[in-house]
């Protein structure tokens, strides 16, 4: 009797080990072309699209970016070892998640070196703003950068800036670097945002390059695009001032009410062309992602003007004809195909000989922009030859509002 | 022919043969389920295999002028003025899928483009898409080696 009961104890249990195993989905196998090595990750996320077709699943796989156990098919093992939980650009772990030389850690010359300059850049340091408010209280006796959102070099410095030492709140004394360390480090590239919706992004690259514009609360977005709209750059810019009597932030408290209120905040003037826009249209990347140096200040970054596309009374707007196929304005429109750019094609660059890939200048002469965003084809002007007297020398924005600001 | 009355009517089973006979028999069930569980957790292949070879079928199928692309094989197999040639469809940038443009090979990627023999026009891929061997058997069916 004893050993009939043992029996059917043990069938029961396994059976119940048969039923267990057979409750799972059967295994989706993927052997992505770039790395060779079959992942098990499609078993319970088959349903996410590619997060750009510069990285279409089949090739990339999940792992390669995200890390994970490639062969568990058990949820909790599975994403024992991912990298920045569900966002692999977080900065802390960009490296082994988009790095490579084939990725975005190759050569300078390659134009490939995203992730260092990104990290030196001043929208990950924040190193401006902290050696702003710094000197402004005294505390350090210029306002060259010393410290950073995190620790930082640059071994081959052309700032004079060659590394930065982390800012830690803990050996700061003042009252109000101290009041600036807990209300105003919310927007560099590794900080979390602020709570609420308009405010809604991720950390590292993704801050940019996933938009989550009406994004639901916790929603998961698999996404990554260089066609970033301004609605992204406005999770940190535009959202309100950060007042250095009192050193809080304070949001902006307007209604918007289109895309010129929505744009930019009730402080200033603008002219048609930058609302219509998007950011990306005009600033470059050197300017958002950084150009490998740190830098002490955004000033010392943020270069492209209005001469860049318009040109002064004295001198057209620089231009270049594409010539190599392996150009990198060829490249640039490739990803992010709002124009066919071609070899023998026409277009702008900045001072600095950055292609401004997206402005044409066709046979007859003319100018014209494509918007990275919303693709809109706009004809524009040069300032040669026009009734315009501005002096040359003077090119910041605010000398070409007082004629050309849309007020609001 | 003399029949017993135990022939046609055996003895019924005593208790405790029947949970004798009924342990056994949930043992082998048992054993039969693990043994199994067994096989198939040793014959699982987590690794998938790549095939390296693909019959195309008649070559006939593959007319002059014609670019065909294999998905299962990744590959184009062209029919040119020199014969039935193949080449990989697989950008050496990273090892996207290129797509078939009126005189290229364009990479939907990275934007590599490539000249219908493969040769590499564009970056960023740094060489050019792999050449393929085609085989014709006696009985004019292709067969794509990868």
């Amino acid at each position: 009797m004893k050993r009939t009961l043992a029996a059917l104890f043990l069938l029961l249990a396994v059976l119940t080990a048969v039923w267990a195993n057979g409750r799972p989905p059967a295994p989706i196998p993927l052997t992505p072309t770039l790395t060779g090595e079959t992942e098990y990750c499609l078993t319970c996320h088959n349903d996410l699209p590619d997060i750009s077709a510069a990285h279409p699943t089949a090739v990339f796989g999940c792992v390669r970016c995200h890390g994970g156990e490639r062969l568990a098919l058990d949820a909790d093992l599975a994403h024992s070892s991912m990298r920045g939980g569900a966002n692999p650009s977080d900065l802390a772990v960009v490296e082994p998640s988009c790095g490579g030389s084939d990725c975005h850690s190759g050569a300078v010359s390659a134009d490939r070196d995203h992730i260092q300059r990104v990290q030196t850049s001043i929208q990950a340091t924040y190193a401006g703003a902290i050696a702003a408010v710094r000197y402004a209280f005294g505390v350090q006796p210029d306002p060259a950068a010393q410290l950073g959102a995190f620790a930082v070099q640059d071994t081959e410095t052309n700032t004079g800036v060659p590394y930065l030492d982390p800012f830690n709140p803990a050996q700061e004394t003042h009252p109000s670097i101290l009041k600036f360390s807990q209300n105003c480090l919310n927007c560099h590239l590794s900080a979390d945002p602020l709570p609420g919706g308009e405010y809604d992004r991720f950390t590292g690259c993704a801050a940019c390059h996933t938009p989550t514009q009406n994004r639901a609360p916790d929603q998961l977005t698999h996404t990554l695009t260089t066609a970033i709209p301004y609605t992204q750059c406005n999770t940190c810019h535009n959202r309100g001032n950060y007042s250095l009597r009192d050193m809080a932030f304070h949001p902006r408290t307007d209604e918007a009410n289109g895309r010129l209120q929505d744009y930019y905040q009730p402080i200033g003037q603008f002219t048609q062309c930058e609302w219509t826009l998007d950011c990306i249209d005009c600033h470059t990347r050197s300017e958002a992602m950084g150009d490998g140096d740190i830098h002490s200040s955004q000033a010392d970054i943020q270069y492209v003007q209005c001469r860049t596309c318009h040109g002064t009374i004295n001198e057209p707007p620089l231009t270049k004809t594409i010539t190599d196929p392996n150009d990198i304005a060829l490249r640039l429109a490739a990803l992010n195909p709002v124009i066919d750019l071609q070899v023998g094609d026409t277009i702008l660059v900045t001072e600095q000989g950055e292609p401004m890939w997206n402005i044409r200048q066709l046979d007859d002469g003319s100018l014209q922009l494509t918007g990275k965003v919303t693709e809109l084809t706009l004809p524009f002007s040069r300032v040669m030859d026009t009734a315009c007297e501005q002096n040359p020398d003077e090119q910041e924005s605010h000398f070409c509002h007082e004629c050309h600001a849309v007020e609001h | 022919m003399n029949v017993t009355p135990s022939s046609i009517n055996p003895t019924p089973l005593s208790r405790r043969t029947f949970l004798e006979l009924a342990g056994k028999g949930l043992l082998a069930v048992s054993g039969l389920l693990g043994l199994g569980g067994l096989s198939r957790f040793f014959s699982f292949q987590t690794e998938t295999a790549v095939p390296q070879t693909f019959a195309l079928g008649p070559a006939e199928n593959y007319p002059p002028g014609s670019r065909t692309f294999i998905s299962q094989a990744q590959a184009y197999i062209l029919h040119t003025d020199e014969g039935i040639t193949a080449v990989s469809a697989i950008c050496p940038h990273l090892g996207c899928s290129v797509n078939l443009a009126d005189n290229s090979f364009d990479c939907p990627c990275h934007g590599s483009r490539f000249a219908l023999d493969g040769e590499k026009l564009q970056g960023p891929a740094n060489r050019s898409l792999r050449d393929l061997s085609v085989e014709i058997s006696a009985d004019n069916q292709l067969t794509l080696l990868t």
